[in-house]
């Protein structure tokens, strides 16, 4: 039983609705052909990826499962590659490293940059200069950044030298020319290069919330600590989570910092799975192992990126 | 063919610097690629780029910081199909592989013709053969195990420079209560390689040198003679400077020069470091033989190869070339400059510095007296893996002699393979 009333206010929009199918046809159309020149143009990038980024991976996987030595050679030799690799004490210590340098490094950065980005949130003075200040190591290469720091640590011309000359002369910080502790000194370095731009990301989250949270809480007498732990932190997990990304992207390819700063030394105590790989590839002329290696890594990644990954994507379907 | 196009393709799928623009190929034009670029070396490369003129053709200079580079490059223009006429290779078991793929030009008929062979010590004729067919040149010698002494830490110590390892040892706490370094050493590769080669040579003797270096004999490796190799080398931790680890050879060499350190194990190439310092010889710093290194020469060479071309321009051009490298006098003119000596032993070594002289004389001793350095001696990934072997021995004093011989003695079995 139809009331006049709906009747009533659908026949005006009836006679609209020509209209606005044409209109949706048009756009449609439109956004059809956008659709199909878009993905014209994505086809060469799409290419490049597929032959260049994934082809390359999956020959280096095939690779580490052959016997290659100075040049590819193609017949399988199942996982004799990775025997010797996982048999090579360089590459037991490179690869730990790996995760102490990857895990001190994340936890360090992200800490600093978001602690960094809080205290200037809470409008200090000359907020401009300390900004320039923090963000101005990511300006420094990698290699200079090492340099640099290579000279810092260095016992016989920085601090320990510096500290010696004041009188205290049995002063020590030798870190990086001991075995132990020379890993940590390229943390520092890490750190001390990419909290910047942690910080400066994490700021301009900051400046992004909403100041009536701000007031909330403190009408509700929430301490400011608890304010940012527990609200504002969480309201910026997307961004804390593109900072993750970025830092973790440092730590697998850094190869640089490591030559520049202690050249894996000594020894090859401070050694990095990057650099154990391009050592192998173009300095030792040996295929085999370098592709194992970098087959490892991959893995490696892999092990601890699609769980994550697994995770989020379970959250939005949630 | 198919091997020579899949190393091609593979060398142009892993290398991500771009090859060079490609010359036009005029008659006589020879390009060449190297990696000397210091001042001393950009000199002697000059005499080879005169010579090559003086017949009438032009000298197209190609330098690239570093072997790597070079290396890269080279065989992006090789695979690319525009090699260059010559370049410079690592010497040693590197040529042999580059000549395994088929790359490089057999030079034969030239060796007949000037003689090449015999006029060479027998490592050297090795190393520059692939197969029965001479596959390169060898311009030049340098011997690795030489001590450059500072003359005043001596001198004020009342001291002579060791004449053996053990002397060295018994001296050394004295150099050092004195408040100096006894020992310049720069903890990385490199300087492993000269060190270690002086300690094989002096401590265990040129016996177990050969049974190592030539013979690849894993038993000799794990040999109590080679632990005491080790052992000796463990006992000079405690004589090196806080600063050594991965110091460069020249920073090294400095403390030298400015009479810090006593002296330091380093090839002949040390003299130029001293002259551009404007130091003198006898006067300011001395060079021996490494402590009981009297009568072994760790030889080190640097030779060109010409890879393999269709062009009869570029052919003329190689033969050319390569009768200009092994010329006797002009080998001779090159290292005047350069500081090693000639290649050639027929070539006059009058005008070269004391220093390369003195090897001479122990080279014209005979075969027994010249040893093979680690590139002569390896490949790279066996150097590669004895390198890591030594920089982790020396850094971590837990690691036994007994230890470090038995892994040396698995990394020759393996390679052996």
């Amino acid at each position: 039983m139809a009331t006049p009333v709906p009747v009533r206010l659908e026949a005006p929009l009836a006679s609209f609705q020509p209209d606005r199918a044409i209109e949706q046809r048009r756009v449609g159309r439109a956004y059809h052909l956008r659709g199909r020149a878009a993905r014209l143009a994505l086809i060469p990038a799409v290419v490049i990826m597929a032959f260049c980024f994934y082809g390359s991976m999956f020959w280096t996987v095939y690779i580490s499962l052959t016997r290659s030595f100075l040049l590819p050679v193609y017949k399988f030799a199942g996982t004799a590659q990775y025997v010797r690799l996982f048999a090579t004490p360089r590459w037991q210590v490179a690869y730990s490293n790996m995760f102490i340098f990857g895990f001190l490094d994340i936890i360090g950065t992200l800490g600093l940059g978001i602690l960094l980005a809080i205290l200037l949130d809470r409008s200090v003075r000359f907020e401009g200069i300390f900004r320039t200040v923090l963000l101005y190591p990511l300006s420094i290469s990698f290699i200079v950044t090492g340099l640099t720091w290579q000279w810092i640590l260095s016992p016989t011309i920085g601090v320990q030298q510096l500290v010696r000359s004041f009188g205290w002369t049995d002063f020590h910080f030798n870190w990086i020319t001991q075995p132990e502790t020379a890993i940590y000194t390229l943390v520092f370095a890490g750190i001390w290069h990419q909290s910047g731009l942690i910080m400066a990301i994490m700021l301009a989250g900051l400046r992004g919330v909403d100041r009536e949270i701000w007031r909330a809480a403190r009408v509700e007498g929430i301490p400011a600590w608890r304010t940012y732990v527990s609200i504002v932190l969480p309201m910026l997990r997307p961004l804390v989570v593109t900072c993750l990304v970025l830092v973790a992207i440092a730590v697998v390819k850094s190869y640089d910092l490591v030559v520049a700063m202690t050249n894996g030394g000594p020894g090859f105590a401070s050694d990095l799975p990057g650099k154990f790989v391009v050592d192998f590839e173009f300095e030792r002329a040996n295929i085999g192992q370098a592709s194992a290696a970098a087959t490892v890594m991959l893995g490696s990644v892999l092990a601890i990126v699609a769980p994550y990954l697994y995770y989020e994507l379970a959250r939005k379907n949630r | 063919m198919s091997r020579n196009l899949v190393f091609a393709a593979a060398i142009a799928g892993l290398s991500l610097s771009s090859s060079v623009g490609s010359p036009q190929a005029f008659a006589q034009k020879a390009d060449v690629m190297h990696w000397w670029t210091s001042g001393g070396e950009s000199r002697a490369v000059a005499v080879f780029a005169k010579e090559y003129e003086k017949g009438g053709g032009t000298w197209v200079d190609d330098p690239s910081i570093g072997p790597q580079a070079e290396h890269a490059a080279a065989l992006n223009r090789i695979a690319g199909g525009d090699p260059p006429t010559a370049l410079m290779w690592t010497t040693g078991v590197a040529v042999q592989q580059l000549a395994e793929q088929g790359v490089l030009r057999p030079l034969d008929e030239l060796a007949k013709q000037g003689n090449w062979v015999a006029n060479l010590p027998p490592l050297l004729a090795k190393s520059i053969t692939y197969d029965g067919h001479v596959v390169a040149v060898a311009v030049d010698i340098g011997g690795a195990n030489y001590q450059y002494y500072s003359v005043k830490v001596f001198h004020d110590l009342n001291m002579e420079p060791p004449k053996t390892w053990d002397e060295f040892l018994a001296d050394a706490p004295r150099i050092k209560a004195a408040g100096y370094i006894p020992l310049a050493y720069g903890a990385n590769a490199q300087q492993e390689d000269w060190l270690f080669s002086a300690l094989v040579a002096g401590v265990g003797g040129k016996d177990l040198y050969r049974k190592v270096f030539v013979d690849h004999d894993p038993k000799a490796a794990a040999s109590p003679e080679m632990e005491h190799v080790f052992s000796a080398m463990g006992q000079l931790r405690q004589y090196v400077d806080a600063g050594s680890p991965n110091r460069k050879w020249n920073d090294t060499l400095a403390l030298v020069e400015t009479n810090k350190a006593a002296l330091m194990i380093v090839g002949d190439w040390a003299t130029a470091d001293f002259t551009t310092a404007h130091l003198t010889l006898g006067k300011d710093y001395g060079c021996q033989m490494a402590p009981g290194n009297q009568s072994a020469y760790v030889m080190t060479e640097d030779v060109f190869v010409f890879p393999a071309t269709n062009k009869p321009d570029q052919i003329q051009a190689q033969d050319k070339l390569a009768k200009v490298m092994m010329n006797p006098a002009v080998q001779t003119a090159f290292n005047r400059i350069k500081g090693s000596l000639p290649a050639r032993q027929d070539a006059s070594v009058e005008g070269l510095n004391a220093c390369a002289q003195l090897g001479t004389k122990i080279i014209a001793g005979g075969p027994d007296n010249q040893l093979p350095n680690f590139s002569l001696a390896f490949s790279p990934d066996t150097e590669g893996q004895i390198e890591d072997l030594l920089g982790n021995y020396w850094a971590t004093p837990a690691v036994t002699p007994a230890d470090a011989a038995k892994r040396l003695s698995r990394i020759l079995a393996s390679a052996s393979q």
